[in-house]
């Protein structure tokens, strides 16, 4: 059975467009589209990927072509479910949901791989990225915001959309703590005269040319030194004569 | 490489002796870095002259790859000292005038060695040390790091087997000691020296492997101590420590 967690720890959208399409059929497009409407700004989908998606899933035989005759353009095929696609639905609904993928930061590489040299390097990281988040989330509050509040009757898609949204938001939140905590950890950690263990220094603002040699001088000095054996005692004529 | 078997040594006082070695055994191997860390007194700089031939133990034998110092006669035992082995002391009676040039090719010239050559020697092992603009300095202008870096210089020049180093990092900052550390590691990793280094500070022997603690002029292994200064891992990738080469 195919994941349902891609090799990045994302969830795979064939389910959510199943699940889509089993609602209504659809071209690919409008499928794109509710997609993002329905779901949040995370399930934002390139055309390409999301083609090759229904492709393959037509392929294994859970959506088919359903196309009505007054759509004769070629991509406005118009998908629907078959008898596999809600069996396969079904079964996915019924497994539980793996619990949290833990994230992979690229910014929190960069911080441990800085080194001694570049820390100052991960605190502009860490500023670009703390203005990434706030903006994203004045955005995502913005379009929370503008989902009408109900008056008459309840509309559970507000309430769902409001619902997803403010996953991103706590989401997002919570890596600006984390892009606070950092930079406080990152400032603390340049003014100490701390150890890198393991760290290879690159050597105290000298070019290049001293560094190498420098380098080349360990080498070859470090080499002789590895070649050489105990040097044998002086038989006892020569121990005579110095003596 | 060395090998100290069973040394004993007592220091007579007027209040009674008191013993710096206690029976102390241990060897150490070509490229090995063995740190020893001991409070003030427990016997660390007595185990190093007994290692450096500097000073005799009441019982017990120090060899080197199978050579007995006790066996040698003073003047073998000066001249194998002199090729083989290299002292860094944590406080060094240094003649504060000479020129670092002069202080690191003396051990050269002492033995036969033309200047040329000598000054050639002495500006790669400076070079080796990353002290390689001091060469023009007094010893009274260096730092406490540069005069540590020009210190081993000094004792790499004779291209020894052993290294012994008494503190060699004691009085520097964080970040000079563990400058001087990866210099002496990659000296017994690169050049195959083993080198034994003793300090009253556990984490200025950083890259040291097996840390020993001495007390009482006893060696104890306590796996804590060797733990110390170990590069942090995450807990679920973190390796067991590996037991010390016997």
């Amino acid at each position: 059975m195919p994941a349902a967690v891609g090799p990045r720890g994302r969830m795979s959208a064939k389910h959510a467009l199943l699940g889509l399409l089993r609602e209504r059929p659809a071209y690919g497009y409008q499928l794109g589209e509710r997609l993002h409407e329905r779901l949040g700004p995370a399930w934002a989908i390139n055309s390409g990927h999301l083609y090759q998606t229904i492709k393959r899933m037509q392929r294994e035989g859970l959506i088919e072509r359903v196309d009505d005759a007054e759509h004769d353009r070629d991509d406005r095929h118009v998908y629907a479910v078959t008898g596999s696609g809600e069996a396969e639905f079904e079964s996915w609904f019924e497994r539980d949901v793996d619990s949290l993928q833990l994230v992979r930061r690229p910014l929190l590489v960069k911080i441990v791989l800085a080194g001694p040299e570049r820390l100052e390097d991960s605190l502009k990281q860490i500023d670009a990225y703390e203005r990434g988040c706030a903006d994203r989330l004045k955005e995502l509050s913005r379009e929370r915001d503008e989902i009408p509040d109900e008056d008459l009757r309840v509309r559970a898609d507000y309430v769902l959309l409001r619902l997803g949204l403010s996953a991103d938001i706590s989401h997002l939140k919570a890596e600006l703590g984390w892009a606070r905590h950092a930079r406080e950890m990152v400032s603390w950690l340049l003014n100490q005269d701390a150890i890198w263990p393991g760290v290879r220094r690159r050597l105290d603002s000298s070019s290049p040319a001293a560094a190498h040699a420098r380098q080349s001088a360990r080498e070859e000095l470090f080499g002789r030194i590895a070649h050489r054996r105990l040097r044998p005692m002086p038989d006892r004529s020569d121990r005579d004569r110095d003596g | 490489m060395l090998r100290l078997e069973k040394i004993s040594k007592r220091y007579s006082r007027p209040d009674g002796d008191r013993v710096a070695l206690d029976d102390l055994s241990l060897e150490l191997k070509r490229g090995q870095i063995m740190g020893i860390f001991g409070p003030s007194g427990s016997g660390k700089t007595t185990l190093l002259r007994i290692a450096a031939g500097l000073q005799q133990p009441d019982s017990g034998i120090v060899t080197y790859d199978g050579e007995c110092l006790g066996r040698m006669s003073g003047s073998e035992r000066t001249r194998f000292r002199r090729r083989e082995i290299a002292c860094v002391w944590a406080s060094q009676s240094w003649q504060e005038r000479l020129s670092v040039r002069d202080h690191v090719t003396l051990p050269l010239l002492v033995d036969r060695c033309g200047r040329r050559s000598a000054e050639r020697r002495a500006r790669e092992a400076l070079l080796a040390c990353e002290a390689e603009r001091c060469i023009g300095m007094e010893l009274h202008e260096l730092s406490d790091g540069e005069r540590q870096r020009v210190a081993i210089a000094r004792a790499l020049i004779t291209e020894p087997q052993l290294l012994l180093a008494d503190g060699p990092a004691s009085s520097l900052s964080l970040v000079e000691q563990e400058g001087i550390m990866v210099l002496l590691s990659s000296l017994a990793r690169q050049a195959r020296v083993a080198v034994l280094i003793t300090d009253s500070n556990a984490e200025a022997l950083l890259l040291a492997d097996p840390i020993l603690y001495l007390r009482d002029g006893k060696l104890i292994n306590p796996e804590p101590m060797s733990e110390r200064g170990r590069v942090y891992r995450f807990p679920s990738v973190r390796p067991r420590h590996a037991a010390a080469d016997a």
